[in-house]
């Protein structure tokens, strides 16, 4: 919520307020226009000079009425706080005569601009606008006053403390003179104005403080007379909006030794006729000035109402000198403390319906809970050599030599390889960098780890010395005869060769990175076969001529046999051998080539061949396929095929 | 004695070291840096162990242990046991377990006299736990997490869960462990308490990012230093912490 109000813009004059907008008009606006012009331009001209003008006043009076705060959207402190400074009436009428004048000046635009749709001429559409701007200048000379009083309360909230009516805060009030503001300057940093007559205060003054790791806001408000509401001036009534709105702790100020020019019994009624405001709240009543009267040289009747008092209600009476310090800071405690106390259970009953608190409070909650066992603590086992060892210094040259101290003499990190093994805490300190391998023969040393292994290996032996001394090893039992020894050698052949076959057997089949191409696509030459029959030892006669016979090429022979009588007719003496001539007849390769055919040397050939090119050349360049293409393309319009400008911005169509 | 310290540029302290009242298990890193912080706080102390558990270097998320005894997954290479048998002193028992949930320190966080463990965990491994740690086991979870050894980080003086463990939660914990609890963070608010620092009775070692309200609540809550059993955390500025959180 907004608590300051800083950074309203400066409301300027009404004079200078059309300068402002009509000079605006002015400088924005097109200024030449002449009499030959065609009269809608003119017309265009003038409309706009009185539109613009008109949205230029619209624009500041806006600016104005959302600068200032809406009194019914602000903390009911500031509002009434404002009502009392300012009068709320009087502002809300400054401003909504701002607002009027704005529809107004509206009203008017809108009416002449009408009317200079009608315009016949440059003159009178110029008597039109100078009609309109005239009226403007007229509603708003008529805010002279609102102005300046508006421009008053800008400069006046702007310099008021910032007050947090929400925070924590303790409120100081009490009769004129009676050490409020000598109270604040103790506590706070404050630079509050202290004199030794009524009144010095005439505002709210702030002060803040820090108490247990919070801030605090210390209020100091003007003197309070104790008469009605309605004769209260404006200062006084500051203190009482205060006490009124702001949610704190109040510390009622009394002065026992009536320097202040006020009886005892006049500071008590006083309190007695403003505590209906204290409902609610925690109210402290401050003896001050103790080092010249304290409470107890009080006289009997007084005290006996002051004890009434702080028996019919909960107040607490508290002493402090702001002469002699004595007392302050136990005042500011007790009053922080009590104030403290009575939020955070506040907050506590608000944030929870049950017994336990979710949400935010919850989590809050929690974290700051230390769960205490019911019982005993446990035992702890802390090593007595913690208790003696010296901390690590880096910078003592006598520190303890680290691994890292190590691995830096060493090359550094990266370079340095720790040794694992230099801790090991076994029986002997030289076996700790014995090697074990991890497998052995195939087998997984680890699995064979027994920690009995030793006795079991003594017992073994004993066994075996034991048979051995029985004799059991004599009798030579398991000695094979001849023929077993034959049978295992067989045997052991059968295998071997049995092992070579299968061997070769792979190797054969085994394509040896090659592709698999079929037996029947691998072509062997006539001669291997004859030479591989030859060498078998059979005559290859016959199956070298079948192999010729079939390797001579089928169909027509690629000349002509010459017949018996050239010039005999053809018969068809077999007609379904003619039949099958003529069906092969398309497959048949030409007996000629067609190249050659008709020129006589090779020369005359390539001279035909170049002629025959030249002929083509025509139809290549226009893109013909042949002689007879007679087809046109869409021809393309000229837009779309160049630019107008050849900077390459505006020929993209 | 709370200190900060960082493995290669990571926080998270508990994944890449265990620490106990007997000994102190380091993954092995590129430097000696990590190591080092723990031999300049522990020397001549405790043995102080570099290992691997299943060739990686997540140690302190792989194994749990205390001053009787020390647990290793299923996962551990013969080699990486030798080495810790001849590492560890005698006293400490070490044993392999054959259990689903491998990573033995997320699941199972204990002191030298209680275990809080994963609800799932199965009955022998239970047994194993009472007997080779020497410690009550009991079934929890910790802010309904089921990684109890992920969100508490456990001494015999005190513990931290995890930052949104609810009151309830914690007296019921702090109860069955007879320590004082707290919910808290480390490393800048990470929850992952238990993965983010590691501690014994004298010694606690966070990650870098911890704060000193982080270390504060640590040396506080653990009693280590000249803390008084309480401290930070406890009561005194109660109001104020409410005051101005809420």
């Amino acid at each position: 919520m907004k608590t300051t109000w800083k950074d309203i813009a400066p409301v300027p004059s009404h004079q200078e307020f059309l300068d402002i907008v009509l000079s605006r008009t002015q400088r924005q606006l097109p200024t030449q226009i002449r009499a030959g012009f065609k009269i809608s331009r003119i017309r265009g001209f003038y409309t706009r000079k009185v539109k613009y003008t008109q949205e230029t006043f619209g624009e500041k009076f806006q600016h104005i009425l959302d600068g200032f705060p809406r009194l019914q959207d602000i903390h009911p402190f500031h509002k009434d706080l404002m009502n009392t400074l300012y009068d709320a009436d009087h502002f809300r009428i400054a401003l909504g005569q701002v607002s009027t004048a704005k529809h107004l000046i509206e009203t008017v635009s809108r009416d002449y601009v009408r009317l200079i749709k009608y315009a016949q001429s440059l003159f009178q559409c110029k008597q039109l606008k100078r009609a309109a701007l005239g009226r403007m200048a007229t509603i708003t000379r008529r805010l002279k006053d609102p102005l300046v009083y508006l421009e008053q309360v800008r400069q006046h909230l702007g310099r008021l403390p910032s007050i947090d009516p929400n925070t924590r805060t303790l409120l100081i009030c009490g009769y004129p003179n009676v050490g409020k503001s000598s109270f604040l300057r103790n506590i706070t940093r404050a630079d509050v104005d202290v004199q030794p007559y009524a009144f010095t205060t005439k505002s709210l003054f702030v002060g803040h403080f820090d108490y247990k790791y919070l801030r605090f806001q210390a209020i100091d408000t003007p003197g309070i007379l104790d008469h009605p509401l309605e004769e209260m001036n404006t200062i006084e009534m500051q203190s009482i909006t205060a006490v009124a709105h702001l949610r704190s702790a109040i510390l009622y100020f009394m002065d026992l030794s009536e320097q202040c020019g006020y009886s005892v019994g006049d500071q008590i009624k006083l309190f007695h006729s403003i505590k209906p405001l204290f409902a609610n709240k925690i109210v402290f009543i401050v003896v001050n000035k103790i080092d010249v009267r304290r409470p107890e040289d009080l006289e009997p009747e007084y005290q006996e109402q002051l004890q009434e008092i702080l028996k019919a209600e909960d107040v607490e009476l508290l002493q402090a000198s702001c002469t002699t310090t004595e007392g302050v800071t136990a005042v500011k405690n007790a009053a922080c403390d009590k104030l403290l106390a009575e939020r955070v259970s506040q907050k506590l009953k608000s944030g929870s319906s049950s017994a336990n608190p979710s949400g935010r409070l919850g989590d809050v909650l929690s974290r700051i809970h230390v769960a205490q066992p019911m019982g005993g603590v446990r035992e702890t086992f802390i090593p007595d050599a913690v208790k003696d060892l010296k901390k690590y210094d880096k910078n003592d040259p006598n520190r303890r030599r680290l691994e890292r101290d190590i691995e830096e003499e060493n090359g550094g990190a990266g370079v340095y390889s720790f040794d694992m093994q230099r801790d090991y805490t076994l029986a002997d300190p030289e076996w700790n960098h014995d090697k074990m391998p991890e497998v052995w023969k195939g087998k997984n040393i680890y699995d064979f780890v027994d920690p009995d292994i030793e006795s079991k290996l003594a017992a073994l032996e004993e066994e075996e010395e034991k048979l051995e001394a029985d004799g059991y090893y004599e009798s030579d039992e398991s000695v094979e005869d001849a023929e077993d020894a034959d049978n295992r050698q067989k045997a052991d052949l059968i295998r071997e060769k049995r092992v070579l076959m299968r061997n070769e057997a792979k190797m054969r089949k085994s394509l040896k990175n090659r592709a698999a191409i079929p037996r029947s696509a691998k072509a062997k030459k006539l001669s291997e076969m004859t030479r591989g029959l030859d060498s078998a030892g059979y005559d290859n006669s016959a199956a070298s001529s079948r192999a010729r016979s079939q390797t001579q090429s089928r169909g027509r022979a690629p000349t002509r046999e010459a017949t018996a009588d050239a010039d005999a007719m053809d018969v068809d003496d077999n007609p379904h051998k003619a039949l099958a001539r003529a069906k092969s007849r398309l497959r048949t390769t030409p007996a000629t080539d067609r190249r050659h055919d008709g020129v006589t040397t090779f020369s005359s050939r390539d001279k035909a061949e170049r002629l025959a090119k030249l002929g083509q050349k025509k139809m290549n360049r226009m893109a013909r396929a042949g002689e007879a293409d007679r087809h046109t393309t869409v021809s393309l319009a000229k837009h779309l095929y160049s630019g107008k400008r050849g900077m390459g911005k505006t020929d993209r169509r | 004695m709370a200190v900060r310290a960082q493995f290669e540029n990571s926080n998270e302290v508990g994944v890449f070291s265990c620490l106990t009242n007997a000994y102190a298990i380091v993954a092995v890193g590129a430097s000696e840096n990590f190591y080092s912080v723990f031999e300049s706080e522990l020397q001549d102390v405790i043995p102080i162990c570099h290992a691997t558990i299943a060739g990686t270097r997540i140690v302190g998320r792989l194994i749990v242990g205390n001053r009787k005894g020390l647990l290793v997954p299923t996962t551990t290479t013969d080699q990486e046991l030798q080495h810790l048998r001849n590492t560890l002193p005698d006293e400490v028992k070490i044993q392999r377990i054959e259990e689903r949930l491998s990573a033995l320190g997320n699941v199972i966080c204990c002191n030298d006299h209680v275990a809080i463990v994963h609800p799932d965990l199965e009955r022998e491994t239970e047994e194993i736990i009472a007997d080779v740690l020497g410690v009550e086991v009991f079934r929890q979870t910790v802010a309904d997490n089921v990684l109890t050894g992920s969100y508490m980080a456990l001494s015999n003086q005190g513990g931290i869960v995890h930052p949104k463990t609810s009151i309830r939660d914690q007296d019921e914990l702090s109860s069955l462990l007879q320590v004082p609890l707290v919910a808290g963070s480390v490393n800048r608010g990470s929850p992952v308490v238990g993965a983010g620092m590691v501690v014994n009775d004298w010694l606690a070692i966070t990650g870098l990012d911890t704060t000193a309200t982080e270390l504060s609540v640590v040396e506080s809550v653990f009693r280590l230093g000249e803390m008084a059993p309480g401290g930070a955390a406890a009561g005194v500025n109660k109001d104020s912490i409410v005051e101005s959180f809420y």
